[in-house]
Formats: structure tokens, C-alpha cells, sequence
């Protein structure tokens, strides 16, 4: 499903912000990536999703080198992926509802569809009461709830999340996760970036630790 | 405009009509009115009456019959006219055709003029609003910039991203034709009621009137192009493909 194969990334020399990462995830997987910041997290997950491109190695996802994807073909990839990004990436002059439904507006879905669709996912992170609302009155773990919603809505074959529940209580974050966790039963390959061992402890079972940009162990429970 | 045609004496009435049908056949002729030797000399009278005495003095009418015909106004520039002119000088029956040639030939050159200056102050003003309208979107493109790159990153194709630009700018382009057609049309009101008097004669040569349907169409459609090329450029440096 998501291969890497020996990627590499420096921001800046001398110092590599991932080295030599060789990493494969299988279709249907539920994956942690863990490490103190500044350990190439985000980094891993944006060359994941492209929005960065690595200075060394290559990336296959479902059979393809998404390096090669050109620009103006990147949506094809992005479609298939739901993300939460770690500082949301919402639209702020947009209300909840136009925030999660972007998203199946821009491969067309119907509008009939997208009311019922984007309420469904607003009820999964119990916000559905806040639809009509602007993302700046939402406390910070609303916001990042909207961007669960958001990342869910189109049941993509892939979840990136970095630091989904970075700012949810436990019992929140936990029911999260346990989001994540219910759709990857439906098939979907899940990887968390997050630095909460208590998550990891109570719902990982393949995790991987990040260090200065390198693994330093893969564990499976 | 009026062109005089002055015809040969003696004339029968039939040969005088066989001409006024030719006249009134022509495309470019408006009014025809003829006027007999008699009602020439009448008038002649009541204009001038301190030359009773010379007409007197003539033993007969001098004056020709002649037609006088107005040209319709929208043809005035036409070369149709010298055509028309040519043709009537030739035709039998008619003696001499008189028309202001000087006038036509200055008005002619003048009409040019003011075309190559039209031309000229246009061209300027449609490049001034295509850079105009594409720094505009330019400016909403860069405040808007996140919103792109957010778009981009849940699977927006570019074409999704640009419309809305490219709409704004076709909006703002039809506006703009919009706002100067609004302006022509004062212009063309007010103007000649400030020039009314001093123009005389001229207000007759000078013919005011507004765009036609075909040309005011052309004239927003063309606003609804610049604006779409301004947003257009403009969106091209920004999301390449």
C-alpha cells in the first residue's frame, strides 16, 4: 500500500531532518509514529502525502511513485487520503459545515448527498450541533475536530493524522482513536503521528520510533 | 446633406419622373423634393428681393427645375456618396449635380483623425484594464493563497481552484464595459446641450448617436475578455498546469 524506500530529508545542512527511512505499511494497517518533536514526524507524513518532496529515496503508494505524479495531477493521490494536519488547516471565513463538505465537493459530489454526509461525520466527533458555526468560535479541540470530520468524510483508502488529539482531553482523544480504529476495520490504512504514550499504550500495536530523523525501533504488540 | 441636381430644361414630365424613380430607388437618399423653374424663381425672390430688378431685366426664367435630396446621415462617410454623385452626373437629363465636395473631403479626413486617436486612447485604456484587473486578482490570489494550498491538499483540481478567480475577473470586465457604456451615454446627452450653440452647422455634420445594439454587445463581451485573460495570467503564475 504506502512503501518508502530509503528517503532522506534535509531542510538545511548539515543536519538531516530523516535518514535512510525504509518503511513499509500494508493495506489496512493501523500505525503509530511516535518520537520527541523535532524528531521528523511531520516531516514523514507531509513526504507522505507530498506535500514535501524528500531529498533522496522514492515513495509508492498503491503501486505508483507519487514523485512522479505532475502537479497538476497530485488531486488523483490527494483524494484517496484523508488528513489532519497538525495546525488544522481550516478555512476560517467558512462556517463547519463548508469546512468538512469541501472536501466532497471538489470530486462532485452531489449536494443532497453532501448535507447527509457531512452530518454523519459532524456526529461521529459530536460537533454536528456547531455545523453553522465559524471555526473561530470554536474552542482549539473543535477546531481540531473539524478537521477529523473533514479527513473522515470521504471514507479515503488512507488516514494520515499528525497529532490528531494533540489538544483533546484523554476521553476525547480516546474516542478519536477509536474513530480512526472503526474505519480501519472498514479497510482503511491508518497512520497516527503522536507523541502520547498513553494513546500508544491503550491502542497500538504497530508503532514506530522516531529519533533525529531515524528509526530507532519498530515495535509490533 | 443635401445634394442638388439641377436638370436640363425642357424636360417632359415623364423624363423629370423617370429620374425622381432612379432617386427614390437609391439606398442612400432620404428625402426628394423637386422644385420647378417657377417655384425656383419665387424662391429666389423671397430671398433676395434687392435683386428684383436683374430677374426682371431676363426675359425668361433662368433658373433650371432641379431636385433636391437629402442623404441620409448614417452614409455621410461612406464613399458610396462620391459614387452615388458620379452616377447622377452621368445620368441623362441632369445637368450639373452640386454638393460641397470640400466639406465632405474635411470631414472625411477630420472623422479619420479622430478614429486613429479613438483607436489609439483605446488601445492604451484595454491594455490599462487587462494590468488593472489582473493585479486585482492578483492581490485576492496572494490573500487568498492558504485557501488554495487547503483546497490543493484535499484533491481540488486546479481548474476547481482557478473558477472562481477567472469568474471575478469576467465580473469585474463586464462591469467596467457596463460603467463606460453608462458614461458614453451621459456623454453623449450632455455634450452636444454644452456645445449645442457654438457647434451651428457643425451640430448637423457631428452626428451623435449611441452604439448599436451589435456594438454594445461587442463592447461588454470584450470587457468579459480582458477581464478573463487579466485573471487569467495572473492565475498562471500561481498554480502551474
Amino acid at each position: 500500500m504506502i512503501e518508502l524506500y530509503h528517503i532522506w530529508k534535509q531542510y538545511q545542512k548539515p543536519d538531516w531532518a530523516l535518514s535512510d527511512i525504509t518503511l513499509h505499511v500494508e493495506k489496512g494497517d493501523f500505525y503509530f509514529i511516535t518520537g520527541p518533536s523535532g524528531s521528523g514526524k511531520t516531516t514523514l507524513l507531509k513526504i507522505i502525502f507530498r506535500e514535501l518532496f524528500p531529498t533522496q529515496g522514492q515513495i509508492i503508494i498503491d503501486g505508483r511513485n507519487i514523485l512522479r505524479i505532475p502537479d497538476h495531477k497530485i488531486y488523483k493521490l490527494r483524494r484517496t487520503m484523508g488528513i489532519v494536519f497538525q495546525d488544522f488547516r481550516l478555512l476560517f471565513h467558512k462556517r463547519v459545515f463548508d469546512n468538512v463538505s469541501v472536501v466532497l465537493q471538489v470530486v462532485g459530489i452531489p449536494r443532497k448527498d453532501i448535507r447527509r454526509r457531512v452530518f454523519n461525520a459532524l456526529r461521529m466527533v459530536n460537533l454536528h450541533h456547531k455545523m453553522w458555526e465559524y471555526p473561530s468560535h470554536l474552542s482549539y479541540g473543535e477546531q481540531q475536530r473539524v478537521a477529523i470530520a473533514r479527513a473522515v468524510v470521504n471514507n479515503p483508502k488512507i488516514i494520515l493524522a499528525d497529532e490528531p488529539t494533540g489538544n483533546l482531553d484523554t476521553e476525547l482523544a480516546f474516542e478519536i482513536i477509536g474513530l480512526f480504529k472503526e474505519i480501519n476495520k472498514q479497510g482503511a490504512t491508518v497512520i497516527i503521528g503522536t507523541h502520547d504514550r498513553e494513546l500508544i499504550r491503550h491502542f497500538g500495536n504497530k508503532i514506530l520510533f522516531l529519533y533525529k530523523g531515524k528509526f530507532i525501533r519498530k515495535e509490533a504488540l | 446633406m443635401a445634394v442638388v441636381l439641377y436638370l436640363e430644361k425642357n424636360l417632359t414630365k415623364i423624363e423629370v419622373s423617370q429620374i425622381e424613380e432612379k432617386l427614390k430607388r437609391s439606398s442612400l437618399v432620404a428625402k426628394i423634393q423637386f422644385i420647378s423653374s417657377t417655384q425656383a424663381l419665387e424662391k429666389f425672390q423671397i430671398k433676395f428681393p434687392e435683386l428684383q430688378g436683374i430677374i426682371e431685366n431676363f426675359k425668361i426664367n433662368p433658373f433650371p427645375p432641379s431636385f433636391e435630396t437629402a442623404i441620409r446621415k448614417n452614409s455621410l462617410s461612406s464613399d458610396e456618396i462620391q459614387n452615388f454623385i458620379q452616377e447622377m452626373r452621368n445620368m441623362d437629363g441632369i445637368e450639373d449635380v452640386q454638393f460641397n465636395w470640400d466639406w465632405v473631403e474635411k470631414m472625411k479626413s477630420l472623422s479619420r483623425l479622430v478614429k486613429a486617436v479613438g483607436f489609439f486612447l483605446g488601445g492604451i485604456l484595454i491594455l490599462a484594464s487587462f494590468f488593472i484587473i489582473s493585479n486585482v486578482i492578483k492581490l485576492n490570489v496572494f490573500a487568498r493563497k492558504e485557501e488554495m494550498e487547503i483546497l490543493r491538499l484535499v484533491g481540488a483540481t486546479n481548474t476547481f481552484i482557478k473558477i472562481p478567480f477567472l469568474i471575478e475577473g469576467i465580473i469585474l470586465g463586464i462591469l467596467g464595459g457596463l460603467l463606460s457604456l453608462i458614461l458614453l451615454f451621459l456623454l453623449i446627452k450632455i455634450f452636444p446641450f454644452y456645445l449645442g450653440t457654438s457647434l451651428g452647422v457643425l451640430q448637423e455634420l457631428i452626428n451623435f448617436r449611441y452604439l448599436s445594439l451589435a456594438q454594445t454587445a461587442m463592447f461588454i463581451s470584450g470587457g468579459a475578455i480582458i477581464g478573463f485573460l487579466g485573471s487569467f495570467s495572473s492565475l498562471a503564475r500561481f498554480l502551474k498546469g
